[in-house]
């Protein structure tokens, strides 16, 4: 789009930029320089935010961990106490069948009764 | 095994703390390299050197809280965005206190679109080859501060700041084709102006 009569004028143009921005006076210069400073500090004290943001969700996320728990903890169903009963079962060492299938003895014990008597 | 990972931890921290200082340098350093030609445009916008370096102020501090952490690469078309955006704030003010002057440029209309008056003659050596550099330095100024804010952005960032084209769309939020259009009507507003020095 530039014609070479536009380049000379805009070389010419941006030197004069380049100049006057070169010449500043000292006053300026030092409020450039402390508003750069002022930038800094602010970038100094993001990562400090961070920090205290991912220690606060690191707590939070902790915080709900433990509630999680100790909500299973209650409802989760308490193991039944083990009756006398079957500690006897458990320790015996006859056989287990005997004991599945007691009804079926008793049975035949009324049975041979009722036979003999 | 307890001092291996103290040594390990400190290290670590050495590498981060050398990580960080080096980006706060790199920051430092860019800061400073566009920090007078971000004062020259803003005092090209505003006209007083004062509210100029508020704005720069207020644009760098801006700058490092939403950029500072991007890579330095992205920085330049960033940090010029968030000066456009004072820059417009600014006007925008200005505009609503009913302090915004109608300026040659904005009463110029039509005419500045009349590409047989806006074509340069050949024959002429171009604006500001016949002024010396003082005449010439407040001769640009002048005729800077007359263009549109739009205009002036496009130039001074597409030409003094030697951003390229998409570059310069993502710093003055526009489409590149908005630029293009932006940078042609400057140029032609500028020579138009600057020719009435001579």
């Amino acid at each position: 789009m530039n014609t070479r009569h536009d380049e000379d004028w805009i070389r010419r143009a941006t030197a004069l930029l380049d100049r006057s921005a070169e010449d500043l006076d000292a006053a300026t210069l030092s409020r450039l320089n402390r508003a750069r400073q002022a930038a800094l500090d602010e970038r100094r004290r993001v990562p400090r935010r961070w920090i205290w943001s991912a220690a606060f969700a690191g707590a939070a996320a902790a915080v709900f961990a433990v509630a999680i728990g100790l909500h299973r903890r209650v409802d989760a169903p308490a193991p039944q106490a083990l009756q006398a009963g079957d500690i006897d079962v458990l320790t015996n060492d006859d056989d287990v069948d005997l004991y599945e299938n007691l009804d079926f003895y008793a049975w035949l014990g009324a049975q041979r009764k009722d036979t003999n008597g | 095994m307890a001092a291996q990972i103290s040594l390990m931890t400190a290290f670590d921290d050495g590498r981060m703390e050398r990580s960080a200082g080096e980006e706060m340098r790199a920051l430092e350093t860019f800061l400073r390299g566009v920090e007078r030609r971000a004062l020259r445009m803003a005092e090209l916008a505003t006209g007083n050197r004062e509210e100029a370096l508020d704005l720069v102020q207020e644009a760098m501090l801006g700058f490092v809280r939403h950029y500072g952490t991007h890579d330095g690469a992205e920085w330049p078309p960033l940090f010029w965005r968030v000066l456009d955006s004072r820059l417009n704030d600014w006007h925008r003010r200005q505009r609503v206190r009913g302090r915004w002057w109608s300026r040659p440029a904005d009463a110029r209309g039509d005419d500045e679109d009349d590409a047989i008056a806006a074509a340069p003659d050949p024959r002429e050596p171009g604006p500001l080859a016949r002024l010396a550099d003082g005449e010439a330095s407040i001769a640009l100024d002048a005729a800077l501060r007359g263009l549109p804010l739009r205009q002036r952005q496009a130039f001074l960032l597409r030409l003094w700041e030697g951003l390229d084209v998409a570059a310069t769309a993502t710093a003055m939020r526009c489409s590149e084709g908005s630029v293009k259009t932006h940078l042609s009507r400057a140029l032609t507003n500028l020579r138009r102006a600057l020719e009435e020095h001579r």
